[in-house]
């Protein structure tokens, strides 16, 4: 076993709205070993970006549960002051790569100097050298370097990805998480900016969070798979078995709906709709949809080991 | 000469061209509301013949000519009068000179208003009053804009607090004017508890040293300004607050905190910088409502300012004065305007003048 790089454990966050509390993130926990990459996928609103969010303390006013640890390098930084927090953890340690990159970078300041930022702020080098490292960055993700000196209304959605990545890499972070890095963009950037995720993973070694409600895309990158469903991971696997054989009856269907290369299957749906967050059931948070239901989903199940290739949620596999 | 170059110079051209017919067109309607459309005339025409009648009535040599003698004599009169003043010739020509005459800022002479040092001059009038109101209103608004602004940052930066909910709460205090704070200011701290003047510039008589005089029209400068804040702190603090809290919901701010950056950062980097334009603007309007004063407000504590002075001309019919005030008004709008747009380009990268976005 490799290394662990980061741990999650037991990570709660909720939200207070007007219809009640809305548990976004319940109990999650899983691991990230070094230079691996996790994909977390699972449908829109299931709470992979709140989970990314939670990781990185980025929390709206309306928080009513924030608990949980997580553990980076062994050290528990949900226990860091705010402060603390800002100078030892973001960027220096985890960065982000947003999920709507378009309004993700200030309009008014050249990308050069918004890029090089975290690295002034963080003391890690001085201003003409962040700008030397602003130009690495820069050719590691294939932006001219004349781009530097540009603001990011000039730039088209591709660049401004390629940019938001340069970014999350600049301070050299041992966890990128990529928030949908391809959602938003047409199929041959999407396999161009995953193509250069790859090439940076294998020369420099890092660890990438991976949320995605696109299966296809996130089997490029992944070394293993979370899935999420309303709120919680369901299932974590090894990728190898994973992209074949789902062990969770959500994974399984989510596989069945994605389109294949020579097959002649039709994808299927999955029938019903994503289970409300707001005061969810006692019982497997699945079950209502789920074909394969038995008595036992009446309760909420535990995790249950399979082995080598991972751990699911589901009663199923007691 | 470079593109860039000459579609600056086209748009600043245009854009001064535009303003200007706007001045014209604010400029000739203020002419002819403040003639009433030409209704003034006939006020003024009536005036002339009550004057000439009393004077022409009480000499004797005339008291003994027949009245039809009278009443000749009498129209005579009016009709040379009002050939000295103009008044024979049709309202909508003469509006066309008054309105080439305010244009060249020849503003000419009152009809009834005078200076303190007795000059018709609607230029020496306007100059004599204007010191005081640019006082008042400049220390006034410029005291309420920057408290403003850095306290609404600073509660949108702590939403929900306690404070934040104080500042909501109080807003509607902002409901009723200022003079009327200033008659309850008056009333509290001139009547009963007898610490601040009434109201005035400076005491009478001015004391001599320029340090007495100075403290003096300071200590007379806190009851007006202290009506002004309180008449539109809250509401004005309240609404940077709100406008702040839009702007710090944008993704390229929670970006930022992402980033690690301090919060001093974020908010001059993040907040401040992208919302200047804005700022600009208000900051630029508030600075031309200074010129105007407010009427009001000065007659309330007795302020010798321009607020006042068109009190009186309106009360007067004195078209000079009040065209005088509006002519100054408009050209410093007018400028202001124009000065801004160059401000936004320099500000704001992704304002580029003269249409194309591409450099």
């Amino acid at each position: 076993m490799e290394e662990v790089l980061l741990r999650v454990e037991e990570l709660c966050l909720h939200y207070r709205t007007s219809r009640g509390i809305v548990q976004v993130v319940d109990s999650v926990s899983f691991e990230v070993g070094r230079n691996q990459a996790l994909a977390v996928i699972g449908e829109s609103g299931c709470g992979k970006s709140s989970l990314a969010r939670a990781i990185l303390r980025l929390l709206p006013r309306n928080v009513a549960v924030y608990t949980g640890g997580v553990f980076l390098d062994g050290t528990n930084v949900m226990l860091l002051g705010e402060e603390r927090f800002r100078q030892e953890v973001r960027w220096v340690k985890v960065s982000l790569v947003p999920q709507a990159v378009m309004n993700s970078l200030n309009p008014v300041v050249k990308v050069g100097d918004q890029v090089a930022e975290p690295l002034v702020t963080h003391n890690l080098v001085k201003k003409a050298e962040a700008q030397e490292r602003a130009k690495q960055v820069f050719r590691l993700v294939g932006v001219p370097l004349d781009f530097l000196q540009r603001y990011a209304f000039e730039l088209s959605g591709g660049m401004r990805q390629r940019m938001a990545i340069a970014m999350a890499l600049v301070a050299d972070p041992s966890l990128v998480i990529l928030d949908e890095p391809t959602s938003a963009l047409d199929v041959l950037t999407q396999a161009n900016i995953l193509n250069m995720l790859k090439r940076i993973k294998r020369e420099f070694q890092r660890s990438f969070i991976l949320i995605s409600h696109d299966v296809a895309t996130s089997s490029e990158l992944a070394d293993s798979v979370a899935v999420m469903y309303a709120g919680q991971i369901v299932e974590v696997s090894n990728a190898a078995h994973f992209y074949h054989e789902p062990l969770h009856p959500y994974s399984q269907k989510l596989m069945a709906s994605v389109p294949r290369l020579r097959q002649d299957r039709k994808p299927e749906f999955i029938p019903g709709q994503p289970a409300s967050l707001i005061n969810p059931a006692k019982n497997c948070r699945f079950a209502p949809r789920c074909q394969l239901r038995f008595s036992e989903c009446e309760q909420e199940p535990p995790f249950f080991e399979c082995g080598d290739r991972g751990r699911v949620k589901c009663w199923r596999y007691a | 000469m470079p593109p860039a170059l000459s579609r600056v110079t086209k748009y600043t051209l245009y854009r001064a061209i535009t303003l200007f017919l706007t001045v014209v067109v604010g400029v000739y309607l203020t002419i002819v509301i403040a003639n009433m459309g030409g209704h003034i005339d006939k006020i003024r025409i009536a005036q002339i013949r009550e004057a000439v009648g009393a004077r022409l009535l009480v000499d004797p040599q005339v008291q003994a000519l027949p009245a039809s003698e009278i009443h000749k004599r009498i129209e005579q009169q009016v009709n040379l009068e009002s050939q000295r003043l103009g008044l024979d010739k049709p309202f909508m020509l003469r509006s066309f000179n008054y309105l080439s005459d305010a244009l060249s800022l020849s503003l000419g002479r009152a009809e009834v208003l005078t200076s303190d040092s007795g000059s018709r001059q609607v230029r020496l009038i306007l100059v004599e009053r204007l010191p005081a109101t640019l006082l008042l209103f400049a220390t006034a608004n410029l005291l309420l804009f920057f408290v403003a602004i850095f306290v609404g940052l600073f509660l949108s930066r702590r939403y929900g607090s306690f404070l934040d909910r104080a500042v909501v709460a109080l807003a509607p205090v902002s409901a009723a004017p200022s003079w009327f704070y200033g008659i309850f200011l008056i009333l509290i701290f001139a009547a009963l508890l007898k610490v601040l003047p009434f109201g005035g510039m400076v005491s009478a008589p001015p004391p001599g040293p320029a340090l007495l005089y100075s403290l003096s029209v300071l200590k007379h400068l806190i009851l007006p300004v202290s009506a002004i804040l309180i008449g539109a702190i809250f509401v004005t603090i309240y609404s940077w607050r709100t406008f702040f809290l839009i702007y710090s919901a944008e993704d390229y701010v929670e970006m930022a905190k992402a980033k690690g950056l301090s919060s001093g950062t974020i908010e001059r980097r993040y907040i401040l910088r992208p919302t200047l334009p804005t700022i600009i603007t208000t900051f630029s309007l508030g600075i031309i409502g200074i010129w105007t004063g407010s009427i009001i407000l000065e007659i309330v504590f007795n302020w010798p300012g321009v607020g006042r002075l068109l009190f009186q001309a309106i009360g007067a019919f004195d078209t000079p004065v009040i065209v005088g005030a509006v002519v100054i008004y408009a050209y410093l709008l007018a400028l202001t305007v124009f000065l801004l747009d160059i401000a936004y380009a320099l500000v704001d990268p992704r304002v580029k003048v003269g249409g194309e976005g591409k450099p």
